[in-house]
């Protein structure tokens, strides 16, 4: 039974991440994945100090207030700084992580928080963690709660706007010429990812979390040549990943989040050999 | 008198404050291919994006049949340069092209049956309709670039803005892209392209708006493309200079068809 929650929580964070993260790769965005997921640590602090509580409800709102403050001082950074797109996200999340880093240890008799789960995550808590109503009633893990409506949310944006994501990713200035406005879906877009990261780091934590936004796109990415394609394959990679990283880490005793970031990592090696083998599509980066 | 079709008002648009264009006064007509030429550089690209609301002008204003665009956005279709998009992206041809539709399909509904008649129709118009489910990496500079023609030509618009729709295209495909763009013409349609090649200046364009920076002249072709006002688009430049030369004494034959 905690098997099964644990691979189920650990799918649908691979799920969420995975779907939002192939509209990054495309967006040759993926790294703002990992400014987000690492400036969330600053809000979570905050808003731990602020509330005084360790109710997830009010960590969420901090790190979900920070991640999109990141993505909006990325954007004005080069749009308005003209700063090159991965030096502002370099500059952003080592600052504002910095700043988290630092309000952890300067208040850490005040603050109850174990930068080791922010980092890394605790899966296998998860079943432990369940959510009990005043009335006594057992509603069954948070996590699952949690990541479940992070799961509902995603696909219903997906769904509703598929065609909005999709044109403003692969010609923003045509999307713009039809009146689809670009800056809006970036921000649908990275307003989500914040959320996601989020609602994500329990389970995972903040780091691994930029590997299941990257790794199961871009092994889709190798193999596909159309956008719902991609989504299907990254979703049957995050299932594998799931399923094999659980069993992967019972069987050697070690992080579930650590093995099904590695389970991921080898199908990509895998992936890769085999695609550039039978030539099915040649990667080629953007010439600019 | 022909009709209107776009008017541009003392333009003047900026990259970092620094202008790139001065003071661009224009009116062009309706129902005509209209030629936009200049060195690199000289703002022919920024024009485009600028009249497209891509790039926020400094000053000015631009109308369509006297509105402005976003009251007539529907009326007027942009086909980008082709090097603007990646073209590895897992879209295929008939994705692509039904992109054209987006707008009018509406939010949280897909593109209907009607919809993808009109890709098809446009698809056969440029010759595609064969390579409809190839990803669009797997297609040639020609071919991608009729793929882009006919993304706008679903958009069933009057004034079709085009940057650059014959660069690196082969002499099959630039004779199709012509020929469409005639018809289109005949139809009362506005085709406003950027273009490189002198050489087809004459046989293209019905009237052409020379730049570079500054407006330098807009007119008939016949009135407007002469040596003097090359000149002044393209400065002195020697080997220019004598092509110059060339290009005029050759259109002075009696080839172009009206
Ligand atoms: N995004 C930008 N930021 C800053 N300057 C720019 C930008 N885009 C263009 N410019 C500058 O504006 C000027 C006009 O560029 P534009 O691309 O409009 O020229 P063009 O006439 O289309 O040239 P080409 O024939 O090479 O396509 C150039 O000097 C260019 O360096
Ligand atoms: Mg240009």
């Amino acid at each position: 039974m905690d098997a099964l929650i644990i691979i189920t929580v650990g799918f649908l964070v691979a799920f969420n991440c995975g779907i939002l993260g192939s509209f990054l790769v495309l967006r040759k965005m993926a790294m703002i994945g990992d400014a987000i997921s690492h400036a969330v640590l600053p809000g979570i602090v905050i808003a731990f100090m602020l509330s005084g509580s360790r109710e997830n409800i009010f960590m969420m709102i901090g790190a979900g207030v920070i991640g999109v403050f990141v993505t909006i001082m990325i954007e004005v950074l080069t749009r308005k700084g003209k700063i090159p797109v991965d030096a502002a996200i370099g500059y952003s999340f080592t600052f504002l992580f910095a700043i988290g880093i630092i309000l952890l240890t300067a208040f850490a008799d005040d603050v109850d928080i174990d930068e080791q789960c922010v980092l890394y995550g605790e899966i296998i808590y998860i079943p432990f963690n369940v959510w009990v109503t005043q009335g006594g009633l057992h509603l069954g893990p948070t996590a699952l709660w949690i990541v479940g409506l992070n799961t509902f949310i995603v696909l219903i944006v997906i769904l509703s706007f598929y065609k909005e994501l999709l044109i403003t990713s692969f010609n923003p200035d045509f999307a713009d010429s039809i009146g689809i406005k670009p800056i809006v879906w970036h921000y649908v877009l990275m307003g989500l990812v914040s959320y996601t990261a989020v609602s994500s780091f329990e389970s995972v934590g903040a780091v691994l979390v930029v590997g299941l936004i990257i790794i199961p796109p871009a092994t889709a990415y190798l193999i596909t040549e159309r956008l719902n394609k991609m989504l299907i394959y990254t979703t049957i990679i995050a299932l594998i990943t799931s399923i094999l990283g659980y069993y992967l880490a019972f069987l050697l005793n070690v992080s579930v989040a650590g093995a099904m970031i590695t389970i991921s990592g080898t199908i990509f090696l895998l992936v890769f050999y085999l695609s550039n083998r039978y030539n099915k599509k040649v990667i080629m980066s953007k010439s600019e | 008198m022909t009709k209107t079709a776009v008017e541009i008002h003392d333009l003047v648009v900026a990259y970092n404050r620094k202008p790139v264009l001065w003071n661009i006064d224009a009116h062009l007509p309706a129902g005509k291919i209209i030629g936009i030429i200049g060195p690199n550089g000289a703002g022919k690209s920024t024009l485009i994006k600028a009249m497209m609301g891509l790039l926020k002008p400094a000053s000015g204003k631009i109308l369509f049949f006297d509105n402005p665009l976003d009251e007539v956005r529907e009326r007027v279709a942009y086909v980008p340069q082709r090097e603007s998009v990646d073209w590895q992206f897992p879209v295929t041809v008939f994705d692509v092209v039904l992109m054209g539709r987006y707008k009018k399909v509406g939010l949280f509904k897909n593109p209907g049956k009607s919809d993808k008649e009109k890709a098809k129709q446009a698809l056969e118009k440029v010759d595609m309709y064969q390579f409809r489910d190839r990803q669009i990496s797997q297609l040639s500079g020609g071919q991608q670039q009729r793929v882009f023609i006919a993304r706008a030509l679903i958009q069933d618009a009057d004034i079709y803005l085009m940057d650059e729709p014959f660069a690196g295209v082969d002499a099959s495909t630039e004779k199709a892209i012509l020929k469409l763009m005639k018809e289109m013409g005949e139809q009362g349609k506005t085709v406003i392209v950027v273009h490189h090649d002198l050489q087809t200046v004459m046989d293209f364009f019905d009237w052409v708006m020379m730049l570079n920076q500054r407006l330098v002249a807009c007119g008939k072709t016949q009135d407007v493309f002469i040596e003097k006002n090359l000149n002044d688009t393209y400065g002195g430049k020697l080997t220019l200079l004598n092509e110059v030369g060339q290009i005029l004494s050759k259109n002075q034959m009696p080839q172009r068809e009206k």
